[in-house]
């Protein structure tokens, strides 16, 4: 897993990490992945999706509603919508 | 939609509690129910083998038999109080169908299917459309819940009936095939779920509450009863909608939130099933039972005196109860642990219909065909058999939720190691005499944030049957079974974290994984009942789940170990004609 080294989680940087974790569990390449593609183009089925959710909450210390990526389901989207909760609830 | 929150730390303390065990709403009507289907067992009741079995042969549905459970009053128990009914504690319902379960599955099949059928506009839809609900229901309506398809099975996502909104917004139009639905053709009302987005996917579908007294038989098309291996006489059919058109309060919850809602919803029927299975395998081993007492060897020796027959009867008693512990904990945390129900339920739902398959096949090895022909005249062992083996398929099937399970491994492997749980939730699912929270359904999620208290709670239970054993108040024997259990578990937690797979490639051998998280699951919630338990209770039943319980793990056991199980044959063979011993019994101190 990527690490956590920062406290402040902007859109950009969520981006990269969640590029990074995507990539693992496909097995390919971060940069083969588009964060403007939806997920379940690379095969990420919407079940699968809830275990990228479980190691985002862990990564974040926070709890989410994981449905959060059937709203979002692009990398680019996700990340806005993360950032804004966090900021929110930060 | 989404909520943030930082992680709650884990909370410390005991739940409130109550004197005694008895459901908020008034008086238990377990035991009522209980009397009342003795009454109608009698030659020529509704109830009675003879009839059961008769409607079975010519795969006729238990029409007298649901009657009677509506004059009872039973269709009040699948509606929660706050829509009129009686339902505040799952556990009474879970009760009160094991008790029906225990006469006929059939019966308890189409019966409680009502509360499937409901379930979703409990948690999701309107309070006004839930009130109604409830109050069709009260009036005798039968609910029905039309999820699968011909040709996808399990895959929801895949469905292809559709929903489409009206012209000018006046409701909505359905259209499709529904298949291998249980009471489709005889529900008053059925709860669809249909693709409202052409493209599909986790928010492409929407719930809708179908009134079919309000439609012509031209909009509505019931399919054939399919023929089916156990609970024959059951309504198995299936329903074709042609351009059905139900009003915009028919929708339940918002559009495009079907699958989510029905999830959710499945978390509750797929533990509510554990009911049918307990009420299975009491069946199976009062008849058991009966009949090894009864029968002789040509020497005139009573077969229940044969050593390897009692070394069976207590094996198969051993798996009853870790079945038992399982579901109690399971039921009960409904309210105590809502937001762990990912993965609570699939272990409830994948765990113990396969244990009670197992001990009904161990029974009927050890009854030879005695079993099918002469344990009674009604066929009763063989008819509970067949009947059983849809159990484990209903509400998503053993696979399915195992592969559930296999999604978390790595969240439950971390939280494992960590000792991350609920301890107040753990501690209200696991005393009997704890009086439960109300349930709120929306703690229900789709993954358990917190993992499984009750298995990470096991490490600590450990501790605590070691310092017992210090002061006696727990043999030795049992700290050691408890330690085995405890380093299995550790070790399972070890290949669980080392499972990675890319989407829709679960590797086979985490299935085996998840099956053994099953038994460390039930061995835990045993031994947290019995760390939990009000009074002197002797601890050999709990011995005797923890040397099954680490048979099946593939642990060794020895010997003297063994001999437990003889002492739950004896337990049985020595219950009262017709009843099975039951950890209600001991924890709570009454028959059931």
């Amino acid at each position: 897993m990527p690490e956590s080294d920062v406290e402040i989680h902007s859109a950009q940087s969520l981006v990269r990490w969640l590029t990074e974790c995507v990539a693992m569990h496909l097995a390919r390449p971060a940069d083969t992945i588009d964060a403007s593609v939806p997920l379940s183009d690379y095969g990420l089925d919407s079940v699968y999706a809830l275990s990228v959710i479980a190691e985002l909450e862990d990564h974040l210390d926070v709890s989410l509603d994981p449905a959060i990526m059937w709203d979002n389901p692009t990398i680019d989207a996700l990340s806005k919508a993360l950032a804004e909760e966090l900021a929110l609830n930060g | 939609m989404t909520a943030t929150t930082p992680h709650a730390s884990a909370a410390t303390g005991t739940a409130a509690r109550s004197p005694a065990p008895v459901p908020a709403g008034g008086s238990d009507p377990v035991p009522e129910l209980v009397r009342r289907l003795d009454e109608l067992a009698v030659a020529g009741g509704p109830f009675s083998a003879e009839a059961l079995g008769a409607l079975d042969a010519r795969e006729g549905f238990p029409a007298e038999a649901c009657r009677a459970l509506d004059e009872f009053g039973l269709p009040r128990y699948y509606v929660p109080v706050e829509h009129g009914g009686a339902l505040d504690d799952f556990s009474t319902v879970m009760r009160l169908l094991r008790a029906v379960s225990r006469v006929d599955l059939t019966v308890a099949a189409a019966h409680g299917k009502t509360y499937l059928g409901a379930v979703s506009t409990w948690i999701a839809g309107a309070p006004d459309r839930a009130t109604w609900l409830g109050r069709r229901i009260a009036e005798g309506a039968v609910v029905s819940c039309a999820l699968t398809e011909r040709h996808h099975g399990s895959d929801l996502l895949a469905g292809e009936v559709t929903a489409r909104e009206a012209d000018g917004g006046a409701g909505w139009r359905v259209t499709g095939e529904k298949w291998l639905i249980n009471n489709i053709t005889r529900a008053d009302l059925v709860t669809v779920l249909a693709r409202t987005d052409p493209a599909g996917g986790p928010r492409g579908f929407s719930l809708f509450l179908v009134d079919k007294s309000r439609l012509t038989s031209e909009q509505l098309n019931p399919l054939p009863k399919v023929p089916t291996y156990g609970i024959r006489g059951a309504d198995i059919s299936g329903m074709e909608f042609h351009d059905v058109r139900v009003p915009s309060d028919a929708l339940i919850g918002e559009a495009g939130r079907g699958v989510e809602i029905i999830l959710k919803a499945l978390h509750l029927t797929r533990t509510g099933c554990v009911a049918m299975s307990l009420g299975a395998g009491d069946h199976a081993l009062s008849l058991a039972a009966r009949f090894t007492t009864t029968a002789t060897t040509d020497d005139g020796t009573s077969i229940s005196e044969l050593p390897h027959v009692r070394r069976e009867l207590g094996a198969a008693m051993a798996g009853l109860l870790l079945a038992e512990a399982t579901g109690l904990v399971a039921v009960r945390a409904v309210h105590a642990l809502t937001a762990e129900m990912s993965v609570v339920s699939a272990v409830a739902k994948a765990y113990v219909p396969a244990q009670v398959d197992d001990l009904v096949a161990r029974l009927l090895h050890s009854l030879g065909p005695y079993g099918l022909l002469d344990a009674d005249g009604h066929g009763r062992f063989a008819k509970l058999e067949r009947d059983h083996r849809i159990i484990g398929i209903f509400d998503g099937s053993s696979l399915v939720n195992r592969n559930a399970l296999i999604d978390q491994f790595a969240r439950l492997s971390r939280g494992y190691r960590t000792g991350r749980q609920d301890e107040e939730g753990l501690d209200e699912a696991t005393d009997l005499g704890a009086r439960l929270r109300p349930f709120d359904p929306r703690a229900l999620s789709l993954l358990s944030g917190t993992g499984a208290s009750v298995v990470a709670g096991l490490p600590a239970a450990v501790d605590r049957v070691h310092d017992l054993a210090v002061t006696e108040a727990a043999s030795d024997r049992l700290a050691t079974l408890a330690e085995r259990l405890r380093r299995a578990t550790d070790r399972l937690h070890e290949e669980m974290a080392a499972v990675r797979f890319p989407p829709r490639a679960v590797p086979g051998h985490a299935f085996e994984l998840a099956e053994r998280y099953e038994l460390c699951f039930a061995a835990a919630a045993a031994l947290h009942l019995w760390l939990r338990r009000r009074d002197g209770l002797d601890e050999a039943w709990l011995r005797g789940c923890l040397v099954t319980a680490l048979t099946e793990l593939g642990e060794p056991v020895g010997e003297t170990e063994r001999e437990d199980l003889d002492i739950l044959a004896d337990a049985l063979l020595s219950a009262r004609p017709g009843t099975v011993p039951s950890l209600l019994d001991s924890l709570e101190g009454t028959v059931r």
